[in-house]
């Protein structure tokens, strides 16, 4: 069994090990409900209150980003850091280090696994709040469908990456599970899963640019709403592309760095 | 007035009856199908103040069952059931006050802080007296020999320690009654050693009520005068140990080890009337009624037959005895009066 | 009759003390531990100011939310979170009750001579609390500069009492919603942390919501008085400001519920022998 099959069959495992789980998770999606709603509340007390549209989205596509948003923000959820940082405070990483396996690769592996699960679940929720609020925006055509989904893809890179080099950091510090908090908050921020980056100020916008969050809502959320002209699209996914690569880049610096702690360390 | 008495004693649990499958889920999530698990069936005993009682049974007989009871956590189906004048699940918090408890599989000491700061959370909780409570501590921080660990927390300590610091925490307001779940369970033999003795002089100098669950039947002989069985749910068997052992234990085995192999035991036989002989190989093996023989006779009716090596001595278990008990192969009237053979029956042994 | 009442206040006392006897311990226990609590103290305040800074951004764009405006919004906001800092803080340990349950430890704390309730309660610390009490306590304060209505001493000793409420409202939620775990056996707490997110909806001025949930959140779990009502008398709001002053009566009537909820679980843990 070569290269892809080992990690194929780790996808699989962390799908069972996922579907042990499910009810929390199943409690945990209907949970984020209340959150969707909570927005989707206010955000429709907002337009109501406005005439035509806000920094040129109208309600329809602002209801589209809003369930764009929370489909992405479903896929590797915490549970794939809270597994990395438990392996690691477990020591299972002394059992790692033994196997013939790219351990990046590996975590890669297990945290796509559950990835339709968790996709086909935040779609099933977002098909009710849809109905709910009387429907949502639908991309423009086959095209503007398409680059969403590779934006999508890109998207998950970006978020896997950043999440690895997180957890990485659980090498040098005693725990990640303060920094994940911290990370998530800004990470709604500046991503735009809490509103669009349109709206920011001017200075915040600019700082939002030159971070890596973006990629992971606002971009692919723009290219499904088709709010982006060609040339901005092409911009946007290679600015995606370079910050998925790098950060995984960074996750296997980080990774050669952590094994010379561990072996010296004893783990 | 006995400290505690049970009367008709009773608990029932009822369990939901589920068919495995898909189909079976789904049935039961409409109709409940119930059936009821009857863990203690109308025991009745009772133990008055200074007893130290070992209450055995195979798994599931039901001994958790009634030790939760007379703690107070579980609630009887039916019954009467009184502790030192308390209701135990109508004054849980009262009856708490009275009695020490120490859980072999898990501890009462809390887990991250260092073990002395879980006794002087004890002593605030139980509201012991300064003076008592520095007298006891420093009384049992020497016999147990917890001086080495107090300040480490519980997380951080062996099993053994755990379970002398586990006792000493029970014992640090002088309840009435301990009780002791599987207090051995794990531990080498020289704290199991310590425990016991321990124990048995909490018994013997403040009268303390022991109430002891175990398999481990070194356990019981070092602590306990009385022993209760219970299996199914009932009592089969209350009364002395030392009758128990007079009457059902009561053969000693002398294994003889010899020069050469016998030729033939007939003469070694007649010469013990109701006594087992064995042979193998070199050896020989005499098992006699210890009432009806002493060692000596044994040897001196053997030895002119053969030329002895060794020999070794097995002494009556009881582990055999509670082995058979359980395994159904001994069936025991109730009480018994000490030294009377021919009451109950050996079946099959 | 004086007698029963003396020993009814000696009774309370005890609880009390023996509560942060046990929290403290608790408390040092974990600072010895966590060196990474600066981290999570860090990450609390961190949270709020995010969520700041989205409601102003959205402030930058229009006047006001359904008539709420930007300082009333801020202050439920950080009534939210300054309630779970307290809850997190002193009350952590209901999200420890389905654990204890569902290994059979609770059994321990039956057999001491201390309400499990109280041992429950302190069981745990949760220190980004602090971070969350800090951050909140500051947009607080910031929030009252710019409420129309002239503060007295009345006044303010109304708004500590409408904090001390919200706050008691959020552990009777939380104890009440843990103690789901005496009829449902599981290794953590589901029914809790789904109840807890509902206070997502206390975030924002209910006004906006349909009245399903505004009944929701305002009868059946009744998140509403730990942000919304409260806030709106303190801005004096007239269609809302009555309702607010009610909420240290709804502070009681959960806790008494959240309590009575716990003693019948309880007693059903002590029946069915779990």
């Amino acid at each position: 069994m070569g290269g892809i099959g080992k990690y194929r069959s780790m996808a699989r495992t962390s799908i069972e090990i996922w579907f042990t789980y499910r009810t929390t998770f199943v409690l945990n999606m209907i949970g984020s409900i209340f959150y969707v709603f909570a927005m989707f509340y206010l955000w429709q007390t907002i337009f109501l209150g406005s005439p035509g549209a806000l920094a040129g989205f109208t309600w329809p596509e602002m209801k589209a980003y809003l369930l764009v948003s929370f489909v992405l923000s479903s896929l590797m959820p915490w549970f794939a850091e809270w597994n990395m940082s438990m392996d690691l405070k477990e020591g299972r990483i002394a059992i790692d280090l033994a196997r013939p396996i790219d351990f990046q690769a590996s975590r890669f592996a297990s945290a796509v696994g559950p990835v339709p699960f968790e996709f086909g679940s935040a779609v099933a929720i977002g098909a009710v709040v849809a109905f709910v609020f009387g429907g949502i925006a639908l991309p423009v055509d086959g095209a503007h469908a398409a680059v969403f989904l590779v934006s999508a893809v890109l998207a998950t890179l970006i978020k896997f990456g950043l999440v690895y080099c997180v957890s990485m950091t659980a090498f040098w510090t005693t725990g990640t599970d303060g920094i994940t908090v911290g990370r998530v908050a800004v990470q709604n921020l500046f991503s735009g899963a809490l509103i669009p980056l349109v709206f920011f100020p001017d200075w915040l916008r600019a700082l939002a640019a030159v971070l890596p969050f973006q990629g992971m809502v606002s971009t692919p959320a723009l290219a499904y709403l088709g709010k982006m002209d060609a040339p901005t699209t092409a911009l946007m996914l290679g600015v995606q592309a370079f910050w998925a690569i790098g950060l995984i880049l960074l996750g296997r610096l980080a990774w050669r760095g952590a094994q010379r702690v561990v072996t010296i360390n004893g783990g | 007035m006995p400290l505690i008495e049970a009367r008709g004693l009773t608990k029932k649990f009822r369990q939901a009856v589920k068919e495995p499958g898909l189909v079976g889920s789904l049935r039961h999530f409409f109709t409940r199908k119930y059936r009821d698990k009857l863990a203690v069936d109308h025991i009745d005993f009772s133990v008055e103040a200074g007893e130290s009682v070992a209450y055995l049974g195979p798994n599931g007989a039901g001994k958790s069952t009634t030790i939760k009871m007379l703690t107070g956590i579980l609630v009887p189906t039916s019954g009467s059931l009184i502790v030192d004048g308390l209701v135990p699940h109508e004054k849980r918090q009262q009856n708490a006050r009275n009695i020490g408890v120490v859980f072999g599989q898990r501890t009462q000491l809390w887990w991250d802080i260092p073990v002395v700061e879980s006794f002087n959370l004890a002593r605030d909780m139980y509201e012991i007296p300064v003076k008592r409570y520095r007298d006891n501590l420093a009384q049992f921080t020497e016999i147990l020999g917890l001086a080495e660990f107090m300040n480490l927390p519980a997380a951080k300590i062996s099993l053994g320690q755990r379970m002398r610091a586990d006792l000493c925490m029970a014992l640090l307001h002088d309840p009435k009654i301990l009780y002791l779940d599987e207090p051995t369970i794990g531990l080498d033999i020289a704290v199991k050693d310590s425990i016991r003795g321990f124990v048995r002089s909490r018994v013997e100098e403040r009268g303390t009520t022991v109430i002891l669950t175990t398999h481990d039947l070194g356990d019981i002989e070092d602590i306990c005068k009385r022993i209760v069985i219970i299996d199914n749910g009932r009592i089969i068997h209350d009364g002395d140990l030392a009758a128990l052992k007079d009457t059902y234990a009561r053969d000693r085995v002398i294994h003889f080890q010899l020069a050469r192999p016998p030729e033939s035991t007939a003469l070694i036989c007649a010469g013990l009337p109701t006594c087992e002989t064995t042979t193998d190989g070199l050896r020989l093996s005499v098992r006699f009624d210890r009432f009806k023989f002493a060692a000596g006779e044994i040897a001196a009716a053997v030895m002119p037959h053969v030329e002895v090596v060794d020999f070794r001595i097995d002494e009556p278990e009881v582990e055999d005895l509670i082995r058979k008990v359980y395994l159904g192969q001994l069936n025991l009237s109730t009480p018994e009066s000490a030294g009377a053979p021919e009451t109950g029956e050996l079946a099959g042994a | 009759m004086a007698a029963s009442v003396a020993s009814g206040v000696r009774s309370a006392r005890r609880l009390v003390y023996l509560y942060f006897r046990c929290l403290g311990q608790q408390m040092k226990a974990i600072l010895a531990y966590e060196a990474d609590f600066v981290v999570l103290l860090f990450s609390a305040a961190l949270v709020q100011l995010t969520g700041l800074l989205f409601i102003w951004t959205i402030f930058q764009r229009i006047p006001n939310i359904n008539g709420w405006t930007f300082w009333q919004v801020v202050m439920m906001y950080a009534l939210v979170f300054v309630t779970e800092g307290v809850g997190s803080l002193f009350f952590e340990g209901t999200w420890r009750l389905s654990n204890l349950v569902y290994t059979g430890q609770f059994d321990q704390m039956l057999v001491r001579p201390l309400s499990p309730i109280v041992q429950v309660l302190a069981s745990a610390v949760g220190f980004n609390g602090l971070g969350n009490l800090v951050t909140g306590f500051v947009l607080i304060g910031i929030s009252i500069t710019n409420v129309p209505v002239p503060w007295t001493p009345g006044r303010l000793l109304m708004l500590a009492i409408l904090i001390a409420s919200a706050a008691t409202i959020r552990v009777a939620i939380n104890l009440g919603s843990a103690a789901t775990a005496f009829w449902i056996s599981a290794p953590w707490s589901m029914i809790p942390m789904f109840v807890h997110q509902l206070g997502e909806f206390a975030k924002y001025p209910i006004t906006i919501y349909a009245v399903a949930i505004q009944a929701m959140v305002v009868i059946a779990i009744p998140f509403a008085f730990v942000s919304f009502f409260p806030t709106a008398w303190v801005f004096g709001v007239d269609a809302w400001s009555l309702p607010g002053l009610l909420t240290p009566l709804v502070a009681i009537y959960t806790m008494i519920m959240a309590v009575a909820i716990f003693r019948v679980g309880l007693r059903r843990y002590e029946s069915s022998g779990h």
